[in-house]
């Protein structure tokens, strides 16, 4: 599992694939106030970025990649 | 396996494709709503593809992934299947058969082919009716027509803007997920990427609406790599990107260069983007060689992948040497992998030259094997993972050309004769040499080499069969063009596809089928509005059922036409001069049925598009009965008719009888045999020149063997004064053959008459036996 969830935030890490998007949609939509820290994430899917995009967590850490960073600087910071 | 053969290979597995699809466009025809045929239908299509990607036929692979996008669209429910789709999809089938055509006999495709297929495949996106897919259909014609920069160019900052370099804005349809794409590492990893911007294409909904499998991204970006780059990179979803030259003469005014433009001056751009990826390739390409059980053919396209890199690598002094090496390699995977690793160009190497240091791991891949992203360089990587997956099946299923079966089985046939020279050997070593023991242990032997004999013999017929509906897939497409054709509302309807017979058997059917499914199409099914009339349902029904019968195969083709019209076949035949008049007056209507397959028979006035070339009946059964099959018709009147083929199961081994007559011995294919008795001299009735007897309450007529190979010897009657009597099966009646002795039965390899002999009348064909001999077998069909 490249996502860990723990109590109020989703740890984003290594490579995140297409499995893992429809979790974190869930978890997402059940705990709309949590976070999500990508400080270890190297690569997201598009549809795992699109939940992030599209549910607008806020995030901790953003990713090491540049265009990923740049894709997620929208978001709200923790 | 050299690039003939791999060719061959994609030949062959293209032709199996193509038949599938074809059969299952008709399925899915026929029920739209089966989500297991449309999804089995796709598969197809996905695997066609994915081969044409290992040749460069680029008017190939356009037309077929055209096709794809269209039943991606239908397998979602995004696009119905209707009547247009269908045909668009049949035109392109066959069109694309056409191009196999091509390849196999040229091995390559001429450009004048590229136009067609290109209106084909325009033909088919044009049912693709989003925008996203058809506008951008030719990405060229937005860069030179439209001097004004589209809405998504405006939108970027402006001092990217205006830099050289390549906008791309790539719109991923809703479901590319499912084909296993992902989009942004496609955007992600596009040669000379400078900016990448993603945004939604549709405002976000609300979070409960929101389906995280349905792709709702845009992604814009500029690439600083030549165009050809780019567009190769987004070869898969050509009709989902939209590519702008951005002009280079804005440079000049360029202010800020972005952070990766700091590159040694040395290196130029080209290599600075090419190299890294080159490195990246190759260490996907050492990944594949060392999977394990790779294939001849993968190893080949590794090969040939790792030569376009050296070219790629553009720096001729450093590659001579490696390329030398390639070259002289010996084939395999072993050589190449310690090949790779030695002359592998190292990501430090790439970095000194480049500054870039994006070095990845070989691509993760998702699902069934997926790419998730294609690799950015030519055609090879991908299609190296394709025909992975193909040897993986090679490896199951076994292709072999059909004269390496025919010499296989031969050898066999050899083998089965020579083993019956034991039996002589052993009454030899018997009589001869007075040794009882040997003989004993010779026949012991033989009894054993028999067995093995005949489980090779079971076994490479096996090998031959073939299920009948191989030949029945035609039908589908030629009942549903031909009843389109005439107007007429046509089902079929087939049973017992699965049913075997050999190779040969099936083959020399196919085209006798075809004319009698033609026939039954043309003149036994009315039009709809004489069906209704005549209080039948308008739409007619053909059906061809198959089934085993012992050891034969039994072929039913009934249709619920109007059935044969025996006035007219009787006046037709007196016109063409086939009987008198008198004759065919005094013809039961069953008789009159069969007259449709006397020769030059027909009932047609002008010839046809469908029949009555004056290929008539009578071919159908000659061709059936080349292959030892008997043609039955029967006909009623108004309710339809119903031909009835009967074939033997294989026609490799001939199990036959030897009779002596006059001191020589014939064979007489035992499939003709009803029975042999002995029958008294005194039960034989004469009258006039006929001869009979009467078998179990039924009178036989009896020929004497003698007479009709016109020998001069009469039938030796045995002590009691019985003559032997051979009971031979002649079409439906059953003859008695007065021979001398019968002896035992024998497998043989029936070997037909040819040069001078082959006219001879009479005879089946020869076989060697065992003790050197040749039999003649003898056609009793011919005789009488």
């Amino acid at each position: 599992m490249a996502i860990r969830y723990v109590r109020k935030s989703a740890q984003l890490e290594g490579r995140v694939t297409v499995e893992e998007a429809e979790g974190l949609s869930e978890w997402l939509k059940k705990h709309p106030k949590s976070t999500v820290n990508l400080g270890k994430c190297e690569h997201v899917h598009a549809a795992v970025l699109q939940v992030l995009m599209a549910l607008r967590p806020a995030v901790k850490d953003l990713p090491g990649d540049r265009w990923l960073a740049v894709a997620l600087a929208g978001l709200a910071r923790a | 396996m050299n690039q003939a053969e791999i060719l061959d290979q994609f030949v062959l597995e293209a032709r199996e494709c193509l038949e599938t699809i074809g059969k299952r466009l008709l399925d899915v025809e026929r029920q739209p709503d089966d989500k297991e045929l449309l999804n089995d239908l796709f598969r197809q299509v996905h695997t066609l593809k994915g081969n044409c990607g290992l040749f460069e036929f680029k008017s190939l692979e356009h037309l077929v992934h055209a096709g794809e996008d269209v039943l991606d669209r239908v397998r979602h429910g995004s696009l119905a299947y209707n009547d247009q789709i269908a045909d668009a999809l049949l035109e392109a089938m066959d069109y694309t058969t056409q191009l196999i055509d091509e390849i196999e006999t040229h091995g390559g495709l001429p450009a004048e082919l590229d136009a067609r297929s290109k209106a084909l495949a325009q033909q088919l996106r044009s049912h693709l009716s989003e925008p996203s897919a058809a506008a951008p259909a030719v990405p060229q014609a937005v860069a030179v027509a439209a001097p004004r920069w589209p809405d998504w160019v405006s939108k970027l900052p402006a001092e990217l803007r205006s830099r050289a370099g390549v906008a791309v804005r790539y719109r991923p349809e809703p479901e590319c997920f499912f084909k296993g794409e992902d989009p942004w590492n496609l955007a992600h990893s596009t040669p000379g990427l400078i900016h990448l911007a993603v945004e939604p294409v549709a405002p976000w909904p609300a979070a409960d609406a929101f389906d995280c499998y349905r792709c709702n991204l845009e992604m814009v970006l500029i690439s600083d790599a030549p165009r050809a780059y780019v567009e190769e990179h987004f070869r898969y979803v050509p009709e989902q990107i939209e590519v702008l030259e951005l002009e280079a003469a804005a440079v000049a005014v360029a202010a800020a260069p972005p952070a990766e433009a700091a590159a040694p001056a040395a290196v130029s751009a080209l290599d600075r983007v090419t190299r890294p990826t080159i490195v990246r390739i190759w260490l996907d390409q050492r990944a594949v060689l060392a999977r394990p059980g790779v294939s001849a053919g993968t190893v080949l396209s590794v090969r040939t992948s790792f030569a376009h890199l050296l070219t790629c690598w553009a720096d001729a002094a450093s590659t001579a040497a490696a390329l030398q090496a390639l070259q002289a390699l010996p084939p395999g995977a072993t050589p190449l992998a310690a090949w790779a690793q030695q002359y592998a160009p190292t990501a430090e190497a790439a970095v000194a030259r480049g500054g870039v240091t994006n070095v990845s791991p070989p691509e993760q891949r998702l699902g069934a094997g997926v790419p998730t992203s294609a690799p950015a360089f030519a055609a090879t990587p991908a299609p190296a993972s394709e025909s992975e997956g193909g040897a993986e099946r090679t490896q199951r299923v076994l292709k072999v050309s059909q004269d390496k079966i025919d010499r296989l089985m031969s050898l066999i046939g050899e083998m089965v004769v020579a083993k019956n020279a034991l039996p002589y050997l052993a009454v030899r070593a018997e009589e001869v040499f007075q040794q009882r023991e040997l003989s004993r242990e010779i026949k012991a032997q033989y009894s054993v080499i028999n067995r093995i004999a005949e489980d090779m013999q079971h076994a490479i017929m096996q090998v031959r069969m073939l299920p009948v509906g191989t030949i029945f897939q035609r039908f589908a497409r030629l009942v549903r063009d031909i009843s389109k054709k005439l107007g007429k509302d046509v089902q079929l309807v087939i049973e017992g596809e699965e049913t075997e017979a050999d190779k040969n058997v099936i083959e020399s059917l196919a085209d006798p089928l075809i004319h009698i499914v033609r026939n039954s199409l043309d003149h036994g099914i009315e039009t709809p509005d004489k069906r209704r009339a005549a209080g039948k349902p308008a739409h007619g029904t053909i059906r061809i059922t198959a089934r085993q019968e012992s050891d034969r195969v039994i072929l039913e083709i009934k249709d619920d036409g109007a059935g044969v019209n025996t006035d007219r076949v009787r006046a037709k035949a007196v016109e063409r001069g086939l009987i008198p008049q008198d004759r065919a007056a005094t013809l039961s209507e069953a008789d009159a049925v069969q007259l449709v397959f006397l020769p030059g028979f027909s009932t047609a006035d002008t010839i046809s598009d469908l029949s009555g070339r004056g290929v008539g009946m009578d071919v159908v059964r000659s061709a059936v009965e080349r292959v030892n099959g008997l043609v039955e018709l029967s006909s009623v009147s108004g309710q339809g008719t119903t031909i009835r083929l009967s074939l033997p199961l294989s026609m490799a081994v001939t199990n036959v009888m030897m009779i002596e007559v006059a001191g020589r011995c014939f064979g007489v294919p035992m499939d003709l045999i009803v029975e042999t008795v002995r029958v008294h001299a005194e039960d034989i009735h004469s009258f006039k020149q006929a001869q009979t007897t009467v078998l179990r309450g039924r009178i036989v007529p009896l020929r004497a063997l003698h007479d009709l190979l016109a020998l001069d010897a009469q039938p030796q009657a045995n002590e009691e004064g019985e003559l032997a009597v051979l009971v031979a099966r002649l079409g439906n009646e059953n003859v008695g053959l007065v021979v001398d002795n019968f002896h035992g039965t024998s497998d043989i390899i029936l070997k037909p008459l040819e040069g001078v002999l082959a006219g001879l009348t009479g005879f089946a064909g020869t076989a060697l036996m065992g003790d050197g001999s040749v039999l003649m077998i003898l056609n009793p069909k011919e005789l009488t």
